[in-house]
């Protein structure tokens, strides 16, 4: 069984050397591939020193095409297991077997980490709760699918998915974008929780503007998904 | 019908549509848009030629339509028409901007192969 770790990291240099150690710590099985998405600090050399693999991309194509160039290598190089952790050092490499379990068992095609599902100690500002609540509302209704941490970044999927993201992957919104997407298809998604961290370092670039503005474009995009066609990009 | 000037929204308008069929087929001449992206350009132009050659076409088009100002039907084919070529331009961007992430995308795995193979050498 060859499992993947992607990590996707833009200028991520303070927290990107714990990440990949902690990843090293809890699923030694795994290898380590961070997708530089442009970097302009010491990402990169960062990630090289703690011996990871990594794709430098020429210039920043955006988490969805920094994403997908991870899923390229992974089915390039046929991993069975791909593992989705972010850069930032907010999700808890701890957590990532509970993930991986149940899409090596067959249970699902792809597990998601979440913050909401039962308590954990994860406390989120008011308008990102409402965002979530409203993200979860949508996504339900247009799949059937009752996921509540529709925007985790932390995610585990099988090969199909990883042939499947290779191919079709949103670049604009993933996180959201993908669950229609895979449930259109067929593929089976199981939420998990688990606990996050505070950000280790960096602030959030969503300010509450942007995140009405995000809202807003998230929902056109994915209300516009469900009325196409399942096998076009 | 008050009197014609010389100078008026047809006269202008012809010289302005010539000028710019002009400019369009000097730029396609030395390679600076794509033939394809011009032939919407020089059927504008075309068009625009014919409708302010003579204020018959374009009284007759806005009294088929109910327009009491005539010139202002120009005004309304021209925004219509920018309005549609910008969409087209959007798409065509849109194409580019996904064939540019791709580029990018097997560039960038390309060179870690490479560098992948040096290492082990």
């Amino acid at each position: 069984m060859k499992i993947l770790t992607i990590i996707p990291a833009y200028n991520e240099e303070k927290s990107i050397t714990s990440v990949i150690a902690n990843v090293r710590r809890y699923v030694p099985e795994s290898d380590i591939l961070v997708v530089n998405d442009g970097s302009s600090d010491n990402t990169a050399l960062y990630a090289a020193a703690a011996n990871a693999m990594i794709i430098n991309l020429p210039f920043n194509l955006g988490i969805g095409g920094a994403m997908q160039t991870g899923y390229m290598f992974a089915r390039d190089n046929n991993y069975d297991i791909a593992i989705q952790v972010d850069g930032d050092g907010q999700h808890n490499p701890s957590d990532i077997q509970k993930l991986v379990k149940p899409v090596i068992d067959n249970l699902t095609d792809m597990a998601i980490g979440s913050r909401y599902i039962s308590r954990t100690s994860y406390r989120s500002s008011y308008l990102r709760r409402i965002g979530m609540i409203f993200f979860s509302a949508l996504v339900a209704f247009l799949t059937g699918n009752k996921v509540k941490d529709t925007t985790s970044g932390f995610r585990v999927v099988n090969r199909n998915i990883i042939n499947y993201f290779a191919k079709n992957y949103p670049t604009d919104y993933p996180e959201v974008d993908v669950l229609v997407k895979l449930h259109k298809k067929g593929f089976r998604i199981m939420e998990i929780p688990v606990e996050m961290n505070r950000r280790q370092n960096g602030k959030s670039s969503i300010t509450p503007f942007r995140s009405v503005y995000y809202m807003i474009k998230v929902s056109i995009s994915i209300l516009i998904d469900a009325i196409r066609p399942a096998d076009s990009q | 019908m008050g009197k014609m000037h010389l100078i008026n929204v047809y006269s202008l308008s012809i010289i302005f549509s010539v000028t710019f069929l002009f400019i369009v087929i000097e730029m396609v001449r030395k390679n600076k848009i794509q033939e394809r992206y011009s032939l919407l350009w020089i059927f504008m132009s075309i068009i625009l030629i014919v409708l302010s050659s003579s204020p018959y076409f374009i009284n007759t088009l806005a009294d088929l339509l109910d327009i009491v100002n005539p010139p202002s039907l120009l005004f309304l084919f021209g925004l219509v028409y920018l309005l549609i070529y910008n969409l087209h331009i959007t798409a065509v961007i849109s194409k580019q901007a996904e064939k540019i992430t791709r580029l990018a995308q097997e560039l960038a795995l390309l060179k870690q192969q490479k560098g992948n193979r040096e290492k082990n050498v």
